[in-house]
């Protein structure tokens, strides 16, 4: 009841701030209640005030009033900390549910003194990252965080706390950033091996079947790629080319000597559960990324064609965590 | 110093910032570390060198088992000592020591902060046994070091500078003061809410109103401060008529005097007070005696006025507060140095003035018979008895010491026929006892005799170690009249600077060796300081509050009043920091919220325009967006442009927002 009660008034606050990838702290955002120690240290002054007067100390008093106004004093620095940084998120990275992610934040302060203490972390998880922001300066603050599930989310509501000067007082904010966060499925531990490759068909299997036809030879040829080691150049064929006026060069193709393609299937993965699939699709995405294989996907009646590369593995991990 | 400083900021952090926290420890302790039992000083040294160790070489911190042990010993220490853990004195000794073991417990924290409440409370203790400037200056540096303490702690990036925090400390204790200084002078000073524990009065020095033969001598040793006074004019009576009077003892059980129980001392009125010769008018400055008696000079026709405070006399000239003076208080009062009181005739309220422990000094007895019987003082009266006493103390070969040893049970004797030494107590005692045995009422009377000027600031000082015992007896006809016998024994020690002057101090001693005249220099200019630390900061009464409120013009002032002054003070300072924070508000850079109005103009017609766009990609864009109608508005913009970033500017900023009013700008598209 008060579970459901505290996180409708939390769902409240949250919603009552625009969702931004700068927030500007002011007045307006920036909170501030005693900590725990705070309260103590009014005891403190309690117990202190209350023996002056017994004992009609005046130096007593002194102290009393001197720590009071201490203490008052370090209540607006504590609030300052905050009022006037500037929060900027770094457009967020992909990551993996479950595995160790960051969050860059960039604080900036204008003002003319440094900012110490300035704590950051994903709300409520407690994983604080701690940073000074220099005097006119700016600092970057990596935020630990743990995505659940895959997809894409918008990035979580983050948090900014000190308690600089005193530990009297812990001034935050709540920032809920604009940007949206995508999370791959988590890759399978121990994923078993690669699926065996399916038969070449359609209009790539004839194509390579022609060009393997025509070389005579085994080995698959491909067009030079930028990058591509210059033992791999097939320097005969290469000459050949040339003396038909071609300017290309010819590379040796060993993925197409397979005569075979592999493509990760969703209904080939053996396991029941949605997520669980996705997960053994998403080690299989790497593990043949790694092994610098064609791969092509199949998953949730969206196919990408067989390729490599890192624009490839995005664009299939992508499809992982949208589907 | 500095090569040591160099050393502890180039340990790690921790034992960088463990160290700093003993060292401030340290600096809390020390001063009172003389008032603490010794085993509770030498407990806390150890804990914290130990401590400190075990921080330099990052070795752990002792096991939960240990840490129970000493706690359980301190208690079972502080029993044994104080026999109790509650009141004041086994309060202090439990918060140093609780002090110094947590310090064994800095994990958590929750830890620290402990450690940082309990040493705010060691710095109050200190000043249940010293409100001297030096004790605040040492305990503000204290102060300031817990605060730099506390703020390095808040730092927890990498290992910033104790200076940092240091200089975070100092300002923020700095920009505190004033509301120290509001609540000091305004927050109501209240009588004590409860009856403070009597151990309170412990450990204070001062006259008390009892007199046991050998206690005065211990005041002798006392260079404390009893009370400062301002004559008017300046006027100084001559010294040797500076009596100030204390309690009056005339009860006698053979080694200690007290006063007579109040019942038969007899009305206030029968004081009978008869004086001559001009008075002396002063302003008196007593340190807390804890007692309710009020210095005079001997002797205060009517009663000093002291401000929130009763004052009766008692019929042996003595004036009383309602309660003890528990601070500071200031006084005028007026006196006759030569006056008598008392009955002139032989009644009745006499006889306890007479009266002597059956059996005690019986060989005083023996003497004051021999006396009656001499021919040369037969039919004398009382003058004659009194000369012939005094010259007795004169010619018999009695000294004045403050080591006179111990006394046995018969005092006057001893005096009298043994030892012939003595101290004024010893002198005025056996005095007292040889006038009872001749039949004549006697009595003595303690307080201060004397005092020094203090040339810096001309205020007269009189210290515990004038404390003083003198006689009174009395005369058929006269009264009471003041006898010194101490002055027959010691004529040095009435009237003139020479007092018996204890070991100096080993700095004092020093100075005094290069130069008496500079080490006096040294010591008046130093406690006038001291006086005036003590007129405007430890005597600064609930009478000064009111005093305060009456100068800015308030009728009748009364403790409400100053809540009330102290809440509108508060009231006030919270509009100024919300009128402040509007004000900060307001001061964003003029040009950039002119462009951010032309900004939100352009959004109202239509075109949304980034904030980061400058004014000539705005302008190019409304021009772009709306055409010929926007001219006038990519004319404005650039001009503003030119406001800004050109040379010379060609247009000030307020003429480019009265442009800005009555500029046409273009109407919004029509939706489809």
């Amino acid at each position: 009841m008060i579970a459901s009660l505290r996180s409708r008034i939390d769902g409240w606050f949250l919603s009552r701030r625009p969702p931004s990838d700068t927030l500007e702290l002011t007045q307006r955002n920036v909170y501030i209640v005693p900590t725990r120690a705070g309260w103590l240290l009014g005891a403190t002054l309690l117990v202190l005030l209350v023996a002056s007067i017994n004992y009609q100390l005046n130096l007593g008093y002194l102290l009393t009033f001197l720590l009071a106004g201490s203490v008052a004093v370090g209540m607006h620095v504590c609030h300052a900390t905050l009022r006037g940084l500037a929060m900027h998120l770094m457009p967020p990275e992909p990551h993996y549910a479950g595995a160790a992610a960051v969050f860059r934040v960039v604080l900036h302060n204008t003002r003319r003194s440094v900012r110490y203490g300035i704590g950051m972390a994903v709300r409520g998880s407690g994983q604080w990252a701690w940073t000074d922001v220099p005097a006119e300066g700016s600092a970057t603050v990596e935020i630990a965080f743990q995505p659940e599930r895959r997809g894409l989310h918008p990035v979580p509501p983050l948090t900014a706390e000190t308690r600089f000067p005193l530990g009297t007082f812990r001034v935050w904010t709540v920032w809920r950033p604009a940007a949206k966060m995508l999370v791959y499925p988590t890759p399978e531990a121990h994923p078993p091996p690669l699926p065996p490759g399916e038969p070449l068909s359609g209009p790539a299997a004839t194509s390579a079947a022609l060009r393997a036809q025509a070389a005579g030879e085994y080995d698959g040829l491909r067009a030079y790629r930028r990058g591509d080691p210059l033992k791999l150049v097939v320097w005969k064929k290469a000459a050949r080319a040339q003396a038909t006026g071609s300017e290309d060069l010819v590379s040796r193709d060993t993925q197409q000597t397979q005569r075979e393609e592999l493509w990760l299937d969703a209904q080939a993965a053996g396991l029941a559960d949605t997520e669980a699939r996705l997960s053994r699709l998403c080690a299989w995405v790497l593990m043949a990324d790694r092994l610098g294989v064609d791969y092509g996907i199949r998953v949730a009646g969206r196919v990408l064609q067989p390729s490599q590369g890192e624009a490839h593995r995005r664009a299939c991990l992508e499809a992982l965590a949208l589907c | 110093m500095n090569k040591f400083l160099r050393e502890i900021s180039a340990l790690p952090r921790d034992a960088r910032d463990t160290l700093f926290l003993l060292i401030v420890i340290a600096l809390i302790v020390l001063p009172q570390a003389e008032n603490l039992p010794w085993w509770c000083t030498a407990i806390t040294a150890m804990v914290l060198v130990y401590r400190g160790t075990l921080a330099v070489e990052a070795r752990p911190l002792p096991g939960k088992w240990a840490r129970v042990g000493l706690l359980a010993l301190a208690l079972a220490a502080t029993f044994a000592t104080h026999r109790t853990l509650l009141g004041r004195d086994a309060g202090v000794t439990l918060v140093v020591i609780l002090l110094a073991l947590k310090t064994l417990e800095l994990r958590a924290r929750r830890d620290a902060f402990v450690l940082f409440f309990l040493g705010f409370f060691a710095m109050l203790t200190n000043f249940f046994y010293s409100q001297s400037l030096m004790t605040a200056v040492t305990m503000l540096l204290a102060l300031l070091g817990l605060l730099t303490a506390l703020v390095n702690a808040h730092m927890p990036v990498g290992k910033p500078p104790l200076m940092l925090a240091a200089r975070t400390a100092s300002w923020m204790a700095l920009l505190g003061a004033p509301i120290m200084l509001a609540l000091f002078l305004l927050f109501p000073r209240l009588a004590p809410l409860w009856g403070t524990p009597s151990d309170a009065m412990a450990g204070r020095t001062g006259l008390s109103n009892t007199m046991r033969v050998g206690t005065i001598a211990q005041l002798a040793m006392d260079d404390g401060i009893a009370a400062r006074i301002k004559f008017e004019n300046d006027r100084v009576p001559p010294q040797s008529q500076l009596y100030f009077r204390g309690p009056v003892l005339a009860q006698f059980d053979g080694r200690e005097w007290t006063a007579l129980p109040p019942w038969s001392r007899g009305a206030p009125a029968s004081s009978n007070l008869r004086t001559s010769g001009q008075p002396v008018r002063y302003e008196v400055t007593l340190e807390p005696s804890h007692r309710p008696w009020l210095l005079t000079v001997d002797a205060a026709q009517s009663p000093p006025e002291v401000p929130g405070f009763e004052v009766l006399g008692t019929p042996d000239l003595q004036w009383l507060a309602n309660r003890p003076i528990s601070d500071l208080v200031r006084y005028r009062a007026e006196s006759f140095t030569q006056f008598q009181s008392g009955p002139t005739r032989q009644t009745a309220a006499l006889r306890p003035y007479l009266a002597l422990p059956p059996g005690s000094n019986p060989r005083t007895a023996a003497l004051a018979a021999q006396m009656h019987a001499e021919p040369a003082l037969a039919n004398a009266d009382t003058p004659a008895f009194v000369q012939a006493a005094l010259q007795r103390l004169r010619t018999g070969g009695y000294t004045y010491t403050l080591e006179p040893g111990f006394y046995g049970n018969d005092t006057a004797d001893e005096f009298w026929f043994d030892r012939k030494e003595g101290f004024c107590e010893h002198i005025a005692s056996a005095f007292v006892v040889l006038m009872r045995g001749l039949g004549i009422p006697a009595r003595i009377v303690t307080g201060y005799q004397g005092g020094e000027l203090n040339g810096v600031d001309n205020y007269w000082v009189l210290r515990q170690s004038d404390a003083h015992a003198w006689a009174e007896v009395w005369q058929e006809g006269v009264g009471w009249t003041r006898v010194d016998p101490t002055g027959a024994v010691s004529p040095g020690r009435i009237g003139q600077f020479q007092r018996l002057v204890p070991q100096p101090g080993l700095f004092a001693g020093a100075i005094g060796t290069l130069s008496p005249t500079l080490a006096q220099n040294v010591r008046a200019a130093w406690e006038a300081v001291n006086n005036s630390w003590n007129q405007w900061v430890l005597n600064y009464t609930q009478s000064r509050q009111l005093n305060l409120l009456k100068s800015i013009g308030f009728g009748a002032p009364s403790l409400e009043d100053l809540a009330y002054v102290l809440l509108y003070l508060l009231v006030g300072a919270s509009l100024a920091g919300a009128g402040w924070a509007l004000w900060e508000r307001s001061q964003h850079d003029p040009w950039l919220r002119l462009l951010a109005q032309a900004r939100a103009r352009l959004a109202k017609a239509g075109l949304e325009v980034p904030e980061t766009a400058p004014p000539r990609q705005m302008a190019a864009q409304a021009e772009a967006r709306f055409g010929p109608s926007a001219l006038s508005v990519r004319d404005w913009l650039l001009k503003l442009e030119a406001q800004r970033y050109a040379k010379a500017s060609p247009e000030s900023l307020a003429a480019l927002r009265t442009e800005f009013r009555r500029l046409a700008w273009p109407e919004p598209a029509p939706r489809r």
